[in-house]
This record gives structure tokens, C-alpha cells and sequence, in this order.
């Protein structure tokens, strides 16, 4: 394949462009490399002055926690196969057994069988075979990397970390839910309305989306501490507090997602033709049914996309959960915050840093299931047909 | 089977008008046309009898049945898109399926029905594709398809063909007149293209700026076209038409000179089909004028020159050369005249017409 003569670039451009694309990826993927490696290592290790200590982790090697070449190497070649598989074994599994109808049922029971038995090999049966490999192949088996899990283990079963994923698993599928369901149905109903209303009504968003989050959060907390006594007219005595539930950060959070949510849904369904909703209706639908048969179906990239920034919002948001939320309901962000608010010792911050590695897991996870639809979704050229 | 009646329909934007007084009887079974260029209103009628477009005055009335104000749904017709309107999520099953399965036909018909409204417009090998793969004669197929597989009282087809190629609009047309003969549904076909509309219609109605300017057959509107504007819209190429005056039965403008003409005296624009017309010997013929353009078409010679303000096409015989600026001169017999009034643009009856129906 070669490129037009007019497309040609010169050497200088195409070595400037290549050397700018690789600094700024070395900027953006160092931070995340960076604590991954500390996460792994003993306090000593991850703090050390030279680099390359907190890389091979020579204390953490000399405590007994290491990997072997042979670890390496078997790890790799597990975790290789493990992720291919789940590429093509695994769907092509799901489509042979899993009765048409309940396509969405069989992936999910699918992907469960298939990250437990992941989990089973690669944390239960792996070092079982290892422990054994490493001790017949002499100086193959010492341990070269150290790394230890240590801090992991202290994360999510001492200090309870999994309570903070629960937490911040509701209050985005909250913020989710409510933020699909109204941005879908008024993005498409101001989408096909041509009154000046809807124009003024989509300004009127971006206003309440360009407000500083904390403004929000300033006016609701008082009001939410408070809200015993202000609801007790209404549902008397069993009135709830406001302040500290989930419910309570969802609402917020949506209120100050909603805005951009309609937005984006709104130029999702303009992309969509007018035509189709005419054609549906012509061919003896109503309004309704034109939308939930016709439009919706072609409108998943818009709203996969869109739910991805409605988590990522969710999911990532400090200053409104940090304010709203108590102790026990506390999500991930703020509660990695409080690990590095403690007194601290090393030990402590390598626990925050390996909780910090922790939350970008559920990311990558759906960004890898979804990446065809939210490709399709950032350049919206999927519906014309 | 359903009649149509448009009843003094007009739809109206704020002060914008954009159907005015629309008033016709589309009889059972009757294929119509409405003709005109863009922004005629022609679509807006459609979208009216569809229900996708409210009437700000005037009835509706399908079937005996005024429609104003039902859904597109209960309206009992179907319609055939510009850019087809196909589900881009459904297969071509599925797409000429949809009408049955929203209209809660029993589930035993479907596969019989789909079928043979597939096998009606060719569409056998392609059920299991998706729309994106199909090419645009055969989106515009499924949209037929999908548009006969209900067997509904009214098609309604909003320019159909324009989006496809030239070839593609000449095959396809063909279907469509031989679909509309088979199927024997109230039929109205919106285009701005006059062969389309020649070549389908029972009756054409040709419109402009949302005002109807005249009904009638095909031949009609051909032979016999009520203003300027039909004749210049109408005819490949449109008629000629020239200014000048009339005095005393002779028509006279630059290069031309016409008699035995029979209409008051004063200003007028006459007009002639380019076919109509011959080439004459010498200088003999009514028009006489230096060659502005000559084009082969293959089957004729086109041969323009500048007469009664305007440009004056006639066909000549295939073989016929001559160069830019040669003299030449047209025989335009009274016969093939028309006369039009110079400001309105109206018809003029005069006599030539009887000429040449006797002719």
C-alpha cells in the first residue's frame, strides 16, 4: 500500500511527528507504569532513591517475594492465552451454547466462568506448579523481580476496600441509569422538535453544566443535613437525613451530569435521519413505539459512549462524594484520599497506591468490552444507511 | 383501493405559504404525479396525505374518510422515501417484514407475505443482507418492498429515483410503472424530473410555489400547456419560447416573423417544440439567424439560435453540419404554435390549435 504522492511527508515531519507521538505517550502511560511497579513492592523498595531499585525491588526479593525467569516467562505465556482466549474461545463458546434469545444472559455467565477459572489457574494452580519448577531449575528459578501482593491483600480484605467498590458500584450504575433514561428520552425529543423552546431549554443546560461542581454541592449540603427536619411535614417522623446516602450523591451527581448527557444524546439522535422515525410511523407505529423500535436500536454507540462518560463522571468524582457521603458509604476516591490523609507511614502510602492501581482495573475492563461500540460512537458514521 | 380527495388543502409556515389552495380528486386505482422543481410544495402535499405534515386549512379525505387528524399509522398508506428509509439494524427480511410485525399480522402470513413482495421487485438473493450492503437500486427496491408487502389503500413515493444513477433510474422506473400496473393501488409520486412524471403518470399535476399551475394527462400537458411555465418545464429540451408582438394575425420579433396567426394584437411570448419545427431552404423559413451553438445529440442535430430575445433550439436531421455563424433558417409552421400572454404567461386559444388537431 502506498500513500499519494500528495500525501507524502517529509523525513523531517514524519520523524518530528513519530517523536512527539512517543514523548507524549511515554508522559501519559509513565504515571500509570510508575505506580503499578510500586504497587507490587515492600515500602523500602517503592520509595528507594535509584530507579532501578524500585523496579527489581531488591528488598522486597531478599523478604522471599520474587519472580523467577521461569515465572516470568510461564506468567506471560498464561496471561497471553488468557486474554486471547477470551477474544476467541470465548465468544465462540457463548454463540454455540447459549440459546439465541438470551445472547446478553450467556455473555455474562460466560465471562463469570471464564474469570473464575482464570482466577483458579493463574492465582491457585500457577505458583502450585512454579513453587515446584523453580526448585528443580537451580539458578533459572531464583527469583530476579521482586514483587510482592502483600499490599493488595491489605487493601481489599483489611482495610476493607471492597465496601468503597460496592459504594462506588451503586452510585454509578445510579448515576447511569438515571442519566441514560432521562438524557436518551429528552436528547431525542429536542433533537426532532424544531420550537424555539427546545433551543432555549438546551441553553439553559449548558448553563447549569458550566456552574462549578461545588457550587451544587454548597447549596445541596445544608439543605441535605437538615433534611429530616424539612421532610417531616411530609413523610413524618421516619423522615430520612439526606446527608451520607448514595441516593443523595446520585442525585447530585446526575443533576450536574444531565447537561451534557442531553447534549450528546441530542446530536447522537440528529445524526439519526428524521426519515426513519417517518418511515416507522408510516409503516404503523406511534411516536413511542418509532422510538423504542426503530431509533433505539441504531442508537447504541451513541449511548454506550455517552453511559462511558456518565460513569467515568460517577466514578471518578471526589468533591461531591467527599462532602456528601459518610464514613460507611464512602466510595473510592475519597477513601484513597483518606489513606494518604492518615498518618502516614510508607506502608500506608504503597496500600493508597496499590488501592489507586486498583480502581483503573474496572476501566480498562470496559472500555476493552465496548471499544468497537464507542469507536463507532466518537465517529458516528454508523447509522447512515 | 381508496379515492383521495384534497379539499381547498393549504399549509402555511407563519406567513410562509407552502401549499396553496390545493384542491383535486385522486380517482381509485389512478396513478398521479406531482411535478415541479424544488420547493414547489409538491413534497409538502405528499407529507400532508401522509400524515407527517399537518394541513393548516382543508380536508382530507381517504377512502370517504376525513384523515386530518390521525396518526400516519391509521392512515392505511405507505410510503417510499427519497433516501429510502431503511432500518439500518434489520436485514432486508427483517426491514420489508416490519410493517407486518407492527401491525399485529398473524405471524403465519409473514413469511409468504415477505416472499412474494421480495420476489415482486427481485429482491430473493438478498434477504439476509443488511441495508449497508446492498447498492442503492437495491435499498430503494426494499424500500418498494417494504412499502407493498401490506397491500395498503395509498403509495405515496417521494421521489423515489433521485438518488439513483441514470442507468439504474430507467430500469427501476420501469418496475415501478410495472409494479403500479400489477398491484392497481392509488398511486402519488413526487418528482421534480418531467420524464419520470411523463413516463408514469395517469395524470400529472405540475406545481410551483405551492400554487397548482396545471392538471392533466401526460399528452396534456404536453400537447396543450396552460402557462409558460409548464412549457418551459416540460419537454427535453423545453419549448422554445419568444417575445414579440402580434399585429394583425403576424407574429414579429428579432429574426422571426410568423403569420397567419389569429389572436388579438399586442405583446406576447410564442412558443414551439423543437421537434416540431423543420429547416428550410435559403432564407425561406419564419425564422432566419446566424448559428449561436450546434450539438450533436446522435439521433438529431440540435441547431440554437438567437430569435425573439431568447435562444431557439431545433432538431435537425443526424447528418446535418454547419459551423458556428452560419446562416440558417426555420420553417415553424402555424400549426405548432402556442401563444402566451406576455405578463401572465397564460394560454392564448387561438386558432393554430385547432390546426393542429386537424393536422
Amino acid at each position: 500500500m502506498s500513500t499519494p504522492k500528495a500525501m507524502q511527508q517529509s523525513f523531517a515531519l514524519r520523524f518530528s511527528s513519530g517523536a512527539f507521538l512517543a514523548i507524549w505517550c511515554l508522559l501519559a502511560a509513565f504515571p500509570i507504569f510508575w505506580i503499578t511497579v510500586m504497587s507490587f513492592k515492600s515500602p523500602v523498595d517503592a520509595f528507594a532513591d535509584s530507579p532501578l531499585d524500585v523496579i527489581f525491588g531488591p528488598v522486597t526479593r531478599a523478604s522471599g517475594d520474587g519472580l523467577s525467569v521461569v515465572d516470568i516467562v510461564l506468567g506471560l505465556v498464561v496471561l497471553f492465552f488468557a486474554i486471547r482466549w477470551a477474544f476467541t474461545r470465548l465468544p465462540a463458546l457463548v454463540r454455540q451454547y447459549c440459546p439465541p434469545g438470551l445472547i446478553v444472559l450467556g455473555w455474562l455467565v460466560g465471562a463469570l466462568v471464564y474469570a473464575i477459572a482464570f482466577v483458579l489457574v493463574f492465582f491457585g494452580l500457577l505458583p502450585l506448579i512454579l513453587g515446584l519448577l523453580n526448585g528443580l531449575l537451580g539458578p533459572l528459578g531464583t527469583p530476579v523481580l521482586g514483587l510482592t501482593t502483600d499490599h493488595y491483600v491489605a487493601v481489599w480484605a483489611e482495610n476493607e476496600f471492597y465496601r468503597n467498590f460496592l459504594n462506588s458500584m451503586l452510585v454509578t450504575a445510579g448515576v447511569v441509569t438515571i442519566s441514560l433514561t432521562v438524557g436518551t428520552l429528552a436528547g431525542y425529543g429536542l433533537a426532532r422538535s424544531g420550537s424555539d423552546l427546545a433551543f432555549w431549554l438546551l441553553i439553559f443546560a449548558l448553563v447549569f453544566r458550566a456552574l462549578p461542581h461545588s457550587v451544587l454541592v454548597a447549596g445541596y449540603l445544608p439543605v441535605f443535613i437538615n433534611s429530616s427536619e424539612i421532610l417531616r411535614p411530609i413523610f413524618g417522623e421516619g423522615a430520612p437525613t439526606l446527608y451520607g446516602q448514595p441516593w443523595a450523591v446520585i442525585a447530585v451527581l446526575v443533576s450536574i451530569n444531565q447537561p451534557f448527557t442531553i447534549w450528546m444524546l441530542r446530536s447522537f439522535f440528529q445524526n439519526i435521519p428524521a426519515e426513519l422515525d417517518e418511515a416507522a410511523r408510516v409503516d404503523g407505529c406511534s411516536h413511542f413505539q418509532a422510538f423504542r423500535r426503530v431509533i433505539m436500536p441504531v442508537m447504541w454507540p451513541g449511548v454506550i459512549t455517552t453511559g462511558l462518560f456518565s460513569f467515568l463522571l460517577g466514578y471518578n468524582d471526589f468533591l461531591v462524594t467527599s462532602l456528601l457521603l459518610d464514613a460507611q458509604n464512602q466510595t473510592m476516591v475519597p477513601a484513597i484520599a483518606g489513606y494518604f490523609n492518615r498518618e502516614t507511614t510508607t506502608t500506608d502510602q504503597v496500600e493508597a497506591v496499590a488501592a489507586a492501581v486498583s480502581i483503573t482495573a474496572p476501566l480498562f475492563l470496559l472500555v476493552m468490552i465496548f471499544q468497537r461500540q464507542i469507536v463507532s460512537g466518537l465517529t458516528a458514521g454508523a447509522v447512515k444507511g | 383501493m381508496a379515492e383521495i380527495q384534497l379539499r381547498n388543502v393549504n399549509k402555511r409556515w407563519g406567513s410562509f405559504v407552502g401549499v396553496d389552495n390545493f384542491d383535486l380528486t385522486i380517482a381509485d386505482q389512478e396513478f398521479l404525479v406531482l411535478l415541479g422543481p424544488s420547493g414547489c410544495g409538491k413534497t409538502t402535499t405528499m407529507r400532508m396525505i401522509a400524515g407527517l405534515e399537518d394541513a393548516t386549512d382543508g380536508d382530507i379525505i381517504i377512502d370517504g374518510r376525513v384523515v386530518n387528524d390521525l396518526d400516519p399509522k391509521d392512515r392505511d398508506v405507505a410510503m417510499v422515501f427519497q433516501s429510502y428509509g431503511l432500518y439500518p439494524n434489520m436485514n432486508v427480511y427483517e426491514n420489508i417484514r416490519f410493517p407486518l410485525k407492527v401491525r399485529k399480522v398473524p405471524e403465519a402470513e409473514h413469511d409468504e407475505r415477505v416472499r412474494r413482495a421480495s420476489a415482486m421487485v427481485e429482491l430473493d438473493d438478498f434477504l439476509h443482507r443488511k441495508p449497508a450492503e446492498l447498492s442503492g437500486g437495491q435499498r430503494q427496491r426494499v424500500a418498494l418492498a417494504r412499502a407493498i408487502v401490506r397491500e395498503p389503500n395509498v403509495f405515496l413515493m417521494d421521489e423515489p429515483l433521485s438518488n439513483l444513477d441514470a442507468k439504474l433510474r430507467v430500469s427501476t422506473r420501469a418496475q415501478i410503472k410495472n409494479l403500479s400496473h400489477e398491484l392497481k393501488v392509488t398511486t402519488v409520486y413526487v418528482t421534480h424530473d418531467q420524464i419520470e412524471a411523463m413516463t408514469l403518470a395517469d395524470r400529472v399535476v405540475v406545481m410551483k410555489q405551492g400554487k397548482v399551475q396545471q392538471v392533466g394527462t401526460p399528452t396534456d400537458i404536453y400537447d396543450h400547456p396552460a402557462n409558460t411555465f409548464v412549457a418551459s418545464f416540460i419537454g427535453s429540451p423545453a419549448m422554445n419560447l419568444m417575445d414579440g408582438t402580434l399585429q394583425g394575425g403576424t407574429f414579429s420579433g428579432d429574426n422571426v416573423s410568423i403569420s397567419g396567426l389569429s389572436a388579438p394584437d399586442g405583446p406576447v411570448t410564442l412558443g414551439f417544440r423543437a421537434e416540431d419545427a423543420t429547416l428550410a431552404e435559403g432564407a425561406s423559413g419564419q425564422i432566419t439567424a446566424p448559428i449561436y451553438t450546434i450539438e450533436l445529440l446522435g439521433d438529431a442535430t440540435m441547431l440554437t439560435v438567437r430569435a425573439g430575445g431568447q435562444l431557439v433550439s431545433v432538431k435537425a436531421h443526424k447528418e446535418y453540419r454547419a459551423e458556428i455563424g452560419d446562416m440558417v433558417s426555420f420553417s415553424v409552421p402555424v400549426g405548432i404554435c402556442h401563444l402566451f400572454h406576455k405578463d401572465s404567461g397564460m394560454r392564448l386559444e387561438t386558432g393554430a390549435d385547432q390546426h393542429a388537431e386537424i393536422a
